[in-house]
């Protein structure tokens, strides 16, 4: 487990390495050393890609990554379902919908009111499908399906204000929605990362209940677990999550199931060691994606949640296929 | 039926209905279970044994009544406490995917930690003890899902025994065994009752291995308990006919001189 971790925290330094020294303009590893040692002979204009431009972004790539993976494991495990993400909670519709509103409706709106508003839409619909799906209990089941029909519900909304807002306008939103972390500044970085340490610490602490929840509710409940708080509490810890991720880097699919399904394949099953692992791995996977999407077709830059969708797609397919013919 | 509800029961329905929705499957429920004895539920499928098994391990809330144990109202204890004195195996249990049979005992021991207590030498004793009653310690590191179905369902009785809990809760326990492990379980639970004190309750479909192994049995018809003793007490052809709609004789065993009945 420890020699795991040391291999992915190295392979997630190097793409973090990678990251800052490629890009529109590259600097070559020698310029970045000596942009990073601080050595003083580097370039006025490297120290400020460095610094100002790529870290942030790397950073905000790799908070978003590690947040996303995490509130997957955690859906997986409460959903009892492998192709449940945070999604099947109407997280993203919600947040979608609500800033579609803002912006179609709003003229031109502050960025911070949209990050508001993404993350009220998110955390509405997730309470809305959990309230829908209450009935004296809960079940993973109902919860998926009601989650199915309101996002569904969310989406039309969304395409309706997009049909008749102002070109320009939807526009920016649908740039916004394709999940990206381009426009990342510090301030950014540390506001994302105070608002995440508290659900991710909570998450850590909760691996023993995720481990029993996946038994079932009649299994997980002989065994002493309240279930129906662990479910609502682990959904509240998911929108925490997954809301504010989209908050500030929009819709970036497919990380937050494709990081649990990997980290199981490298660690097992069990949460204590599921949860860092896949924060990792969701972590490298955005930061890689952000990187992809800004050197494959320059000067344009791919939004990183359009690179997840290309790289996520094949791996889960290759996931489904690993599983279909035994590990 | 009067010397059944004795005070020595330890798990006890106190006029219970238990209803799924709208549809009445119990109703009027006074059963006994004695205390440090194998009892076994028999009865047709739909007879709602499995049912009352669940309402016991308060998986189910009875519509009306009460579930006592030891005298207290089960409605009281939280989930946890529960846990600390059920253990509960339920009919097909689900396991995650990626379980080790260690794994798996080592949840049983979840409703004795908290949040941030670590792993301690009592939980791992109680883990090794119920993996050695249940002959499950060469399977330690096997996947679950790697087991034939008797290795997979003695590695799920090692977890309930994981819990130590006094009294076990069994649906169904035998369906997927061969006949030898059938009779090795059967033995198990003989021996935590007469060895452990413990007080077990089995849903069974044999009456035979039921009538053998089991020293207090319920019959159950349509949600009713229509007869409830000793197996020399209870089983006789009548009763099986009315509870089973078989006739049949029944003899004695020759080798143990518990009733067997053997349909016509």
């Amino acid at each position: 487990m420890i020699r795991l971790l040391v291999v992915l925290i190295g392979a997630l330094a190097l793409l973090v390495a990678a990251s800052l020294a490629f890009g529109d303009v590259p600097l070559g590893w020698d310029e970045l050393y000596r942009v990073l040692a601080r050595t003083g002979q580097a370039q006025m204009q490297s120290e400020m890609i460095v610094w100002d431009l790529r870290l942030p972004r790397v950073l905000l790539a790799a908070l978003v990554g590690a947040a996303l993976a995490t509130a997957g494991t955690i859906t997986l495990a409460v959903m009892r379902n492998p192709l449940a993400e945070p999604g099947v909670l109407g997280i993203n519709s919600g947040a979608a919908a609500a800033a579609m509103g803002v912006i179609v409706l709003m003229n031109d709106p502050p960025v911070g009111l949209l990050q508001v508003a993404g993350f009220a839409g998110a955390l509405a619909m997730a309470l809305a499908v959990y309230a829908l799906a209450w009935r004296s209990g809960t079940s993973s089941l109902r919860i998926i399906l009601i989650g199915i029909g309101l996002s569904s519900l969310a989406t039309s909304f969304t395409t309706f204000l997009s049909a008749f807002g102002d070109i320009g306008d939807v526009q920016r939103a649908l740039i916004w929605l394709a999940g990206s972390v381009y426009d990342a500044n510090m301030v950014k970085v540390r506001m994302l990362a105070l608002w995440l340490i508290i659900p991710l610490i909570l998450a850590f602490l909760a691996s023993r209940e995720l481990d029993l929840i996946r038994f079932g509710d009649h299994g997980a409940r002989s065994l002493g677990q309240p279930v129906d708080l662990v479910r609502s509490l682990m959904i509240l810890l998911v929108t925490l999550l997954s809301g504010a991720v989209i908050a500030v880097a929009g819709n970036i699919g497919f990380v937050g199931l494709v990081a649990p399904h990997a980290a199981r394949r490298l660690v097992g099953a069990s949460h204590s060691r599921l949860l860092p692992v896949a924060a990792l791995v969701g972590a490298g996977l955005v930061v890689a994606a952000d990187l992809i999407g800004r050197v494959i077709v320059p000067p344009a830059q791919l939004p990183a949640g359009i690179v997840t969708g290309l790289i996520g797609a094949p791996f889960f397919a290759y996931l489904l296929w690993g599983h279909r013919h035994g590990k | 039926m009067a010397n059944d509800m004795q005070p020595s029961a330890k798990l006890a329905s106190k006029d219970v209905d238990i209803a799924y929705g709208h549809r009445l499957i119990v109703e009027n429920l006074n059963l006994a279970i004695p205390a440090r004895r194998f009892t076994a539920l028999l009865g047709p499928n739909g007879s709602g044994k499995s049912t009352i098994l669940r309402t016991f391990a308060a998986l189910l809330k009875p519509s009306t009544g009460s579930i006592l144990l030891d005298g207290r109202d089960v409605a009281r204890l939280s989930t946890r406490e529960m846990a600390r004195k059920f253990g509960v195996l339920l009919q097909g249990p689900v396991a995650p995917e990626g379980l080790t049979v260690s794994d798996l005992v080592r949840q049983g021991r979840y409703p004795h930690q908290s949040l941030f207590s670590r792993w301690s030498a009592e939980d791992q004793q109680a883990c090794d003890e119920a993996m050695v009653l249940t002959g499950t310690v060469d399977l330690a590191n096997r996947m679950l899902d790697t087991l034939s179905g008797g290795q997979r369902q003695r590695a799920w009785i090692a977890m309930t025994l994981a819990q130590q809990g006094d009294t076990l809760l069994l649906d169904e326990p035998t369906t997927y065994l061969d006949l030898e492990h059938q009779i090795e379980l059967m033995k198990l639970i003989t021996m935590l009752v007469a060895k452990r004190g413990k007080t077990a309750v089995a849903v069974l479909h044999d009456i035979n291995q039921a009538a053998r192994y089991a020293q207090h049995l319920v019959l159950l018809k349509a949600g009713k308990i229509s007869a409830a003793g000793a197996p020399l007490d209870v089983l006789s052809p009548d009763i099986i006919e009315d509870v089973f709609k078989v006739k049949s004789v029944v003899f004695q065993d020759p080798v143990t001189g518990t009733p067997m009945c053997i349909p016509l």
